[in-house]
């Protein structure tokens, strides 16, 4: 009975913690992103599209809803960071972006990216 | 028990921008910012923008104005490249920060409500910050759902 109650008690916790306001309190989640990174001569040229409705705080009001876009993009290689931006909901809806760094074929890109209420999600693609 | 597993998830979850910055986080007065000198201001300081080799473009009429794609380029070794428009509510677009070994060499598409112009702002290396301007004229405006 104990073990049951304390099982619930755990569960609700996560839950709470889950949906409350506390910044980055979720694991980052995998998501699919179409991610283009090829190497030549040193330089990888990386394109990434994310979907995300991006919803501005104008366009969150028209509809209900609250207002939701992403904030911070990150790019890694390994732990090296390879490309940072932070956002506002002036980006477009799926946003498209482009970057090149030095990298190497083979070579594993990680793209992250946390939205207004602190959710983090992430892909990954080896560089080609 | 649950606490410490709770706030150690947090810590994982955080290390992927300690190693980069988050400009939100640090100059919150940039995105809230209604004109594009109030949001450099806020970013950057008291500073006089010189005049610098930067690629900055963008469509002379965008057709969609839900997204507009702009790119930056420029040679100067920057420390942060920042994009600012005066046609939204807030001036702030975007704030890249330059790693080692990465290029500033950033394309993405925007949204704009009208017509206006796009201001590119890079901060050298020198310290010194540099900046270039583009104006376009919007067909269709960019914030309606």
């Amino acid at each position: 009975m104990k073990k049951l109650m304390l099982a619930l008690a755990s569960i609700a916790l996560m839950a709470t913690a889950a949906m409350a306001d506390a910044p980055a309190a979720v694991a980052p989640t995998e998501v699919k992103m179409k991610i283009k990174a090829k190497e030549k001569e040193g330089t990888v040229k990386a394109k990434v599209a994310i979907s995300h409705n991006m919803l501005t705080y104008d366009q969150a009001k028209k509809k209900g809803k609250d207002a939701n876009f992403i904030t911070h993009i990150t790019a890694t290689v390994g732990d090296k960071v390879v490309y940072d931006a932070s956002t506002s909901q002036f980006l477009s809806k799926n946003p498209l972006i482009k970057f090149s760094f030095a990298g190497k074929k083979g070579d594993e890109l990680k793209i992250t990216y946390t939205q207004l209420k602190g959710e983090v999600f992430f892909a990954t693609k080896k560089i080609k | 028990m649950k606490k410490t597993m709770l706030s150690l998830v947090a810590v994982a979850a955080m290390t992927v921008s300690l190693s980069a910055t988050d400009y939100r986080a640090e100059k919150p007065d940039t995105w809230t910012a209604k004109t594009v000198e109030t949001s450099i201001k806020a970013l950057y300081g008291e500073v006089t923008p010189a005049e610098g080799e930067i690629k900055l473009k963008a469509p002379k009429v965008a057709s969609n104005g839900g997204a507009i794609p702009v790119s930056i380029k420029t040679d100067i070794p920057a420390k942060s490249v920042a994009i600012f428009q005066d046609a939204n509510p807030e001036a702030a677009v975007a704030v890249f920060t330059v790693p080692e070994g990465a290029n500033a060499d950033f394309s993405m598409k925007i949204k704009m409500k009208k017509s206006g112009t796009i201001t590119a702002i890079v901060e050298g290396k020198d310290g010194k910050i540099y900046s270039t301007k583009l104006s376009l004229e919007v067909a269709l405006g960019g914030c309606e759902g």
